[in-house]
């Protein structure tokens, strides 16, 4: 049973670490980010390419990924985002738009691949990060033998919730976020710099999965494509857990994950799947705001 | 409201009707079937600018109801290929049924294997036929007053429809046994109006299609421009204010959401016909969505510019992906395509085309389409 | 879209992304006697990892050719196709090379489910689908050529061995979710229970699925004694990585895979999957000079000095070279005279004779299991004296001596 429950908890995490750059862009700003799963995937790249041309390890890939993807981040914001704000519906277009164009960026090298010159660790092919010896094989932890990567992931998504914890509740950017969360334009008459708030909000959402997309380089395949369904889960993690809510997303990916692993275990994967599917609907069915919620005006 | 009956309108549609009716005039036949796809995609296109631009419901499952009509279709027609049967048995069963029945099982539809008595009222391509509109028509009704009922709307409506669609994607997908799994259904046979074949590369099947358009495209028209049309977009202005007024407004939702999800159906089926093979790739979010932005490019707040936007993106992406230099960047510049589009024309050409033509009536020299209009 | 701009010139050269090579090609061949056939494989989306490299292996084969004189004095002309990873896309393009382009040859596809969308299209129009990948059989089509392995080339060898050499009693079976992996399965069950083992579980996971935990939890308290993975794509790579993070080893619970080749072992890393084995009528540590020059061209072709080959590379390569001996034999380029002229011809292909099969058109070959190492190659630790006939029905009890698919059709009473 502990096993069962280490799965699950491995997979709320995972989960979770996609939903938290969700939550914050979501939830702040209103934005559906079509291309987050792509800034998943530009970070694990980051890993690789750091990797190959500054030979660094995991570890120290998590910082460089952060920043790269964050800048990313700014720039869409920049140039797409910031002329969208209050169409919900058309951000979750032009993101997709850029999803695509992130995608194809990296397959065709930043088209570099027209003019013949390949980068090692871009391209279309499948991309190796390889794991540092301590985070392979097997912990012995209250004499159950858990994966250590798992485990690694696990104490790095808490950091990552704390620290995002921290920086909406105890940092005045955090206040001014939360505050244009309830309502942005009371936000802006008060002084607050919405646009600037803003774009340093997306910035952070996409750094955090640019963290994310290293932690999933470890044991899942870095690949063009590799965030495209991602999002969907994160999503869904959100909206279940409840717009806005931080902690609902947490208890949302907590839940999703070991619900999954437990209709995993006692049937197959397929139904585990199908079954998180179902929960998502009849949480929304139920309860049509999410779990966790504020009352909002 | 003046401008949404002013003839211009009915104007776009005629030409948009005499446009492709005459197409098989000029085009060769593998060009035509194309075509005939695209048509189908046009049909999807005002299915989701009906819901969408009239409802303010963002369907994200809409390849729910394009699945469901294409595997209705398309199971029918499996049973009426010939080459894809068991032959010289007195009862016939699909080919993959073969592959995937348990050793000794009997060789029939009713029992081969389980659930596969599913599949015997398709015998009748009728039955295929009705089951591809009535089936996700009804089913996004009961939907519809599920989720309206529970006033739930926005994002959260795409998020269900969303999961619902990969829900049965994971389904189709798992029930091998009796949908052949990832495979999709392929190798059909042809359907059959009054002794005519239906074949794909054939004039009368483009016509067919090309018909069947103008058709759900009019009678869409049509129901916008009724009373209940009317209410519903005041149910999308402000659904609050429409049912303080007394108004039913689940019930119109969902009436709305499941004529959608009948059109959508019906394109599936003929999307079927035309292209001969159903997949579980219908059900993928990439269409899902890749539809939505067509309505999108087209103007979601009209039922014909979303059709003619999802017609013009497809020629655009096969004219692309097919010439030689671009055949690895094409996607790269449709997805600037798209977000040009939601950045500088958040309206679609439709909108374009109505600022355009508002700039035309204001100007002093009447335009000859007016000029029509005022003989009338 | 008039033809003249889809030269041969600029498909190569676009398609390696690197070689301006063709050009000279060019000018030793009159225009417009080109023998025009399709590449269709996905350039864009999730297949295009793989189909990629088939693409170039195509455009590498058609361009050994035409720099060695052409097929019959003519020069190729590869027209390159996105299946974009969908097989509505793969149905579109493949109708606009049979019936606008008019080629009467298309190498292409990668996934069943590709091939079952287009394969209609080349029955009723009668043209050749040349096919490269291993699959899992249970189709006679007299439009395709298959030069990939079907099930009895790549288990018929290795469930025995595995019984036998490594003494292996209870099989825990695992795939993706199609049809490939479960007619994998059933073929296997039948050898594993001939053989008078057991199998413990046949458990499946959707495609693209990459969360192993669950089901490698499960392999580890089912007891089994070997693992038989029949899971493609990029799963391969974190159910490798899983199964080494929770502690198994192959050395004890080796994996023993169908589809696992150098290019997963190459993006796992090779120490997840060492020990493991895979059974494949090609390996790139074939040690022979004919595969040797193979990899060191298909590197210059492509140009990247550490590009690997597998199965369905080297079967992608030679195929082009059964077709052009097929026209060469018929001496004409239509279908119907590729379809009997390909019948019965052999090749020296880089791993080893191939020859395709005169009753189903698909491919003799040798079957060999290699054992991963590593440094991310294989060391083949059994392999057959000769290639093997290909019996597309084996699962339902199709031998040499009481074929069901013969060049006359399938005899579907036999089944």
């Amino acid at each position: 049973m502990f096993d069962v429950l280490f799965i699950g908890l491995s997979l709320s995490s995972i989960l979770l670490l996609v939903a938290l750059g969700l939550a914050v862009t979501y939830g702040a700003m209103g934005i559906i980010n079509m291309a987050h799963g792509e800034m998943v995937m530009l970070g694990a790249y980051v890993s690789v390419l750091a990797n190959i041309w500054l030979g660094a390890n995991l570890l120290v890939a998590i910082p460089i990924a952060f920043v790269v993807t964050a800048l990313i981040g700014l720039l869409i914001e920049r140039l797409v985002v910031r002329r969208l704000y209050g169409r919900l519906l058309d951000t979750l277009l032009a993101t997709w738009g850029i999803a695509i164009i992130l995608q194809q960026a990296i397959r065709l090298e930043f088209g570099l691949s027209f003019f013949g010159i390949h980068v090692k660790g871009l391209g279309s092919g499948l991309q190796n990060v390889p794991v540092p010896q301590a985070l392979q094989g097997t912990v012995s932890i209250f004499g159950q033998d858990l994966n250590a990567y798992r485990i690694f992931i696990v104490a790095m998504t808490l950091v990552l919730a704390v620290a995002t914890w921290a920086v909406m509740y105890r940092t005045s950017l955090g206040m001014k976020v939360r505050a244009i969360i309830r309502n942005p334009g009371m936000a802006a008459a008060c002084g607050i710099d919405v646009k600037r708030t803003n774009a340093i909000t997306f910035a952070l959402g996409s750094g955090l999965a640019g963290v994310a997309g290293v932690l999933m380089a470890g044991f899942k395949t870095v690949a063009p494509d590799m965030g495209a369904t991602m999002v969907v889960d994160g999503f869904m993690v959100v909206v279940t857990g409840g717009v806005g809510s931080l902690f609902g997303t947490i208890a949302a990916s907590g839940l999703l994950g070991e619900f999954n692993a437990l209709v995993a275990m006692v049937s197959n994967d397929i139904i585990g799947r199908a079954a998180v599917f179902a929960v998502v609907i009849c949480v929304i069915l139920i309860k049509p705001a999410g779990l966790f919620t504020f009352k909002g005006r | 409201m003046k401008t949404l009956f002013s003839s211009y309108h009915v104007w776009a549609y005629l030409a948009f009707a005499i446009v492709i009716l005459a197409l098989p005039l000029i085009g060769d036949e593998f060009w035509l079937n194309r075509v005939a796809k695209y048509l189908c995609y046009g049909m999807l296109g005002a299915a989701v600018a009906l819901t969408w631009g009239y409802a303010g419901i963002l369907n994200l499952g809409q390849g729910l109801f394009f699945g469901i009509g294409a595997y209705a279709m398309a199971m029918s027609l499996k049973l009426k290929s010939y080459t894809s049967m068991q032959q010289g048995s007195e009862t016939p069963v699909p080919d993959f049924m073969l592959w995937n029945a348990e050793p000794g099982a009997p060789t029939d539809l009713c029992c081969i294997t389980p659930g596969s008595w599913l599949w015997i009222p398709f015998q009748s391509q009728w039955v295929g036929l009705i089951v591809a509109v009535v089936l996700p028509a009804v089913f996004a009704y009961i939907m519809g007053r599920i989720i309206f009922g529970q006033r739930i709307s926005g994002v959260f409506v795409s998020i269900i429809t969303l999961a619902l669609v990969l829900l049965t994607r994971l389904i189709v997908t798992d029930a091998q046994p009796l949908t052949n799994g990832f495979n999709g259904l392929t190798d059909l046979g042809w359907f059959t109006v009054f002794g005519v074949e239906l074949d794909p590369y054939s004039k009368v099947t483009y016509m067919v299609v090309a018909v069947a358009l103008i058709i759900v495209l009019a009678l869409t028209r049509m129901l916008v421009a009724t009373r209940a049309g009317t209410i519903l977009q005041a149910t999308r202005d402000s659904d609050t204010r429409a049912l303080y007024l007394g108004y039913d407004v689940p019930a119109y939702q969902s009436f709305f959401f499941a004529v959608s999800a009948g059109i959508a159906g019906l394109a599936g089926m003929l999307y079927v016909i035309v292209a001969e093979f159903a997949s579980p790739s219908f059900l993928e979010l990439s269409f899902s969505v890749t539809m939505v932005v067509w309505a999108a490019v087209g103007g979601r707040g009209s039922i014909l510019g979303a059709c003619i936007g999802a017609i013009l993106i497809n020629m655009l992406e096969a004219r692309v992906s097919e010439t030689e230099s671009l055949v690895e960047a094409w996607k790269l510049i449709i997805g600037f395509v798209f977000v040009i589009v939601v950045i500088y024309l958040p309206k679609g050409l439709s909108g374009l085309a109505h600022d355009l033509m508002s700039k035309l009536q204001s100007a002093p020299k009447l335009s000859s389409v007016q000029k029509e209009e005022a003989h009338q | 879209m008039n033809m003249k701009r889809r030269q041969f010139l600029s498909t190569a050269a676009l398609a390696t992304g690197t070689l301006a090579m063709p050009g000279y090609l060019r000018s030793a061949f009159a225009e417009g006697d080109a023998i025009k056939v399709g590449a269709l494989y996905s350039q864009t989306g999730g297949l295009s990892v793989v189909e990629k490299m088939l693409a170039s292996a195509v455009q590498m084969a058609a361009s050994e050719i035409n720099a060695a004189g052409g097929v019959m004095g003519r020069p190729i002309e590869v027209v390159t196709e996105d299946g974009a990873s969908d097989p509505k896309t793969f149905a579109e393009k493949a109708q606009k090379l049979v019936i606008k382009d008019r080629v009467s040859t298309v190498f292409g596809c990668h996934t069943s489910a590709s091939r079952k969308a287009v394969l209609p299209i080349f029955e009723r129009r009668d043209a050749m689908l040349f096919y490269q990948t291993h699959y899992e059989g249970f189709e006679c089509s007299p439009n395709v050529v298959y030069s990939g392995a079907v099930p009895n080339q790549q288990l018929g060898n290795y469930i025995p061995w595995i019984i036998e050499k490594l003494g292996k009693k209870k099989f825990f079976i695992v795939g993706s979710n199609y049809v490939y992996p479960r007619e994998m399965a059933k073929v296997s069950k039948g050898l594993i229970e001939a053989g008078g083992a057991e199998w413990v579980a046949d458990e499946y996971l959707e495609l693209g699925h990459s969360e192993w935990a669950v089901m490698v939890n499960k392999i580890k308290e089912s007891g089994a004694d070997v693992v038989l993975s029949n899971v493609v794509g990029d799963s391969i790579i974190s159910f490798y990585r899983e199964f080494i993070n929770q502690g198994l080893s192959h050395e004890e619970i080796p994996i023993c895979a169908t589809v696992t080749s150098e290019i997963e072992i190459a993006a796992m890393g090779a120490e997840y999957a060492a020990g493991s084995y895979t059974s494949f009528p090609y390996f790139m540590s074939l040690d022979t000079e004919a595969n040797k020059s193979f990899i060191e061209r298909y590197r210059a072709f492509v140009g990247d000095p550490a590009a690997t080959t597998y199965h369905s590379l080297e079967a992608a390569y030679f195929q082009v070279f059964l077709w052009k001996q097929a026209i060469e034999a018929s001496q004409d380029t239509t279908a119907e005279a590729i379809r009997e002229g390909v019948r019965g011809q052999t090749y020296a292909a880089p791993g080893g004779d191939v020859k395709i099969d005169e009753d189903n058109l698909h491919c003799w070959l040798t079957p060999r299991i290699g054992q991963w190492t590593a440094d991310g190659q294989s060391q083949i630790v059994d392999e057959y004296p000769e290639p093997i006939k290909p019996l597309p029905y084996a699962a339902y009890g199709e031998a040499a001596d009481n074929l069901f698919c013969t060049a006359q059709g399938l005899d579907s009473s036999k089944l």
